[in-house]
């Protein structure tokens, strides 16, 4: 697995332990599909990684329309976890996924633990993904995504199960919409995390004054984009002073230098998710735009300025 | 994509036609698809619009696009001017198919849903299918492209619900006055409850045809699942399943 995309003689390559990464650029989950539709844009491999959508064990068609509104500097999506169902997933879009030369993490969510164990279990013996991604996090789905994500002890529980449930490298994706992350970022990494993503998205709304109404259907989506960026920084220097691990992060990266912010926040590496909607080729110019400020900076390597600020 | 804008104007009240030209690929459009524009280039607002396109040049190699100002991203399109480029992507989803020569095609639009049916009327006609077209607005101050459309030499109703263009009444009541032995199919845009409309009329006589469907995007080309709509297949994304899809199909 640590030899996907390791051919790396790239100046912003980055070793995370488990798999080294040909630049420090992911995709979020939720915003790139299974890959198959930005492939026709770009070869995945320009990528440092793709974080797949959220996987659950049963085919999930997701909240009704309106799912999706833009709002200021960002947007809200209450989707509801559509997907296709593990089945689907491990027959037809992880295997094509895993061949296009990008280490692939597989979001995870689940409505109880045995639910996140079963699939992560099946996830890691298809040998197919580099690194697991469990969704704690999402605000959309009401049955138990919230308490996983809000309660330090159900988290460390979480974590310490699906940890025993599957060999592969874990990372835990954390919601901001908690009064301190740090107690979270801790339980899941004492309970085994090999590495966190910082943050999902936050909760938020939008009002339609010419209809009357809520503009989402389920009232209350989950708020991406430039908007949460100052959120998810924050997050990620609290969390950064606290824990070892690599951190992702994620929350409206646009640029290289928002990239780089994040990374002297702490992150090791970042995760670019509504970007792509403004401009399909965002993930690889981000990861083109840090090359480009390293070089102008004289940064050989990210090693450099990682936590640089604290 | 960047593309220079050579005409913008306003052609009926909060109603924009869009000229662009340059590097697009030209030969690969069908009537029906629409493109994903950037409105801002900072990022008060990050997600694009998706727009169909309704008239296409290859030769001259342009192609506009009409829009109705609803909110502040078209609010800030409307405000770019001949001489400037605007980014844009596509051409995106499927477009209507095209049937064989000598079939009859009745076209149907509505306000906003008529600009991508302009396009498809001139392919109807360009590979010998016979068609008529109803058109219909609220009002006369949303009426636009009526003199396009008289161009195209075809049997032309116009309708405003309020008659003060045209006929009296929705372009369902136009529809109701033909005979249906006068057309194969309906291809039609227009706004949800006249679609649905549409779909109940033709249903008892088994008239078949195509819709262009809308819901609020976000990716526009199928990753996010964001726009999607209901089938009696399940559910599929308006922006990669569609916007076009068979009128025996959607559940309105």
């Amino acid at each position: 697995m640590s030899s996907i995309g390791s051919t790396v003689s790239s100046i912003s390559s980055v070793d995370l332990g488990h798999v080294q990464i040909r630049n420090p650029v992911l995709t979020a989950s939720g915003c790139f599909g299974w890959g198959r539709e930005y492939s026709a844009y770009y070869p995945l491999n320009k990528l440092g990684g793709v974080c797949a959508k959220a996987v659950t064990e049963q085919p999930r068609a997701g909240n009704a329309t309106p799912r999706v509104t833009e709002v200021t500097a960002g947007m809200l999506n209450a989707i509801g976890l559509a997907n296709p169902g593990l089945e689907v997933v491990l027959t037809e879009e992880l295997p094509w996924l895993a061949k296009q030369d990008v280490p692939v993490w597989v979001n995870v969510a689940g409505a109880d633990t045995g639910e996140y164990c079963r699939i992560a279990e099946a996830i890691a013996s298809s040998g197919l993904a580099a690194a697991l991604e469990i969704n704690v996090s999402c605000p959309n789905v009401k049955q138990g995504g919230l308490a996983f994500g809000t309660d330090p002890k159900v988290l460390f529980e979480l974590v310490r199960q699906v940890r025993q449930s599957a060999a592969l490298p874990l990372y835990v994706k954390l919601s901001p919409n908690v009064t301190d992350i740090r107690p979270l970022a801790e339980a899941a990494v004492a309970a085994g995390a090999d590495g966190l993503t910082l943050v999902n998205t936050m909760r938020g709304m939008a009002v339609d004054t010419k209809k009357r109404i809520p503009i989402l259907s389920t009232i209350h989506g989950g708020l991406s984009g430039p908007a949460i960026k100052p959120i998810a920084l924050s997050m990620v220097y609290q969390v950064a002073e606290v824990v070892d691990v690599p951190i992702l992060g994620c929350g409206g990266i646009m640029s290289g230098t928002d990239a780089v912010e994040f990374i002297m926040a702490g992150a090791a590496a970042v995760q670019v998710g509504t970007g792509n909607f403004s401009d399909p080729y965002q993930a690889p110019r981000v990861a083109a735009e840090i090359e480009a400020w390293m070089n102008t900076e004289g940064v050989k390597s990210l090693d450099e300025i990682r936590g640089c600020i604290h | 994509m960047e593309m220079m804008v050579t005409q913008h104007e306003e052609i009926a009240n909060e109603v924009f036609e869009l000229t662009v030209c340059g590097e697009f690929p030209w030969h690969e459009i069908q009537a029906g698809q629409f493109v994903q524009v950037q409105v801002d280039r900072g990022y008060t607002h990050v997600l694009r619009r998706p727009i169909s396109i309704a008239f296409v040049d290859t030769k001259e190699r342009l192609l506009k696009l009409v829009y109705r100002v609803v909110g502040g991203g078209t609010a800030q399109l409307s405000q770019v001017v001949a001489g400037e480029t605007i980014d844009l992507f596509g051409p995106l989803g499927h477009g209507y198919p095209l049937p064989k020569g000598g079939s009859k095609v009745l076209v149907i639009g509505g306000g906003l849903g008529i600009p991508p049916l302009y396009e498809l009327s001139r392919r109807l006609l360009a590979a010998s299918v016979s068609v008529q077209v109803i058109l219909g607005w609220s009002h006369a101050s949303q009426v636009f492209w009526v003199d396009r459309f008289e161009q195209l030499d075809v049997p032309l109703l116009i309708m405003t619900n309020d008659g003060s263009v045209g006929s009296a009444g929705t372009v369902v009541d136009a529809m109701a006055t033909l005979p249906s032995a006068e057309f194969d199919q309906i291809m039609a845009c227009g706004p949800k409850p006249m679609l649905a409309a549409l779909q109940t009329w033709c249903r008892p006589k088994s008239i078949s045809g195509y819709v262009s469907l809308e819901e609020r995007m976000a990716c526009g080309i199928g990753a996010c699942t964001g726009c999607v709509c209901d089938t009696i297949h399940g559910l599929r994304r308006v922006c990669a399943d569609g916007p076009v899809f068979a009128l025996s199909e959607v559940i309105l």
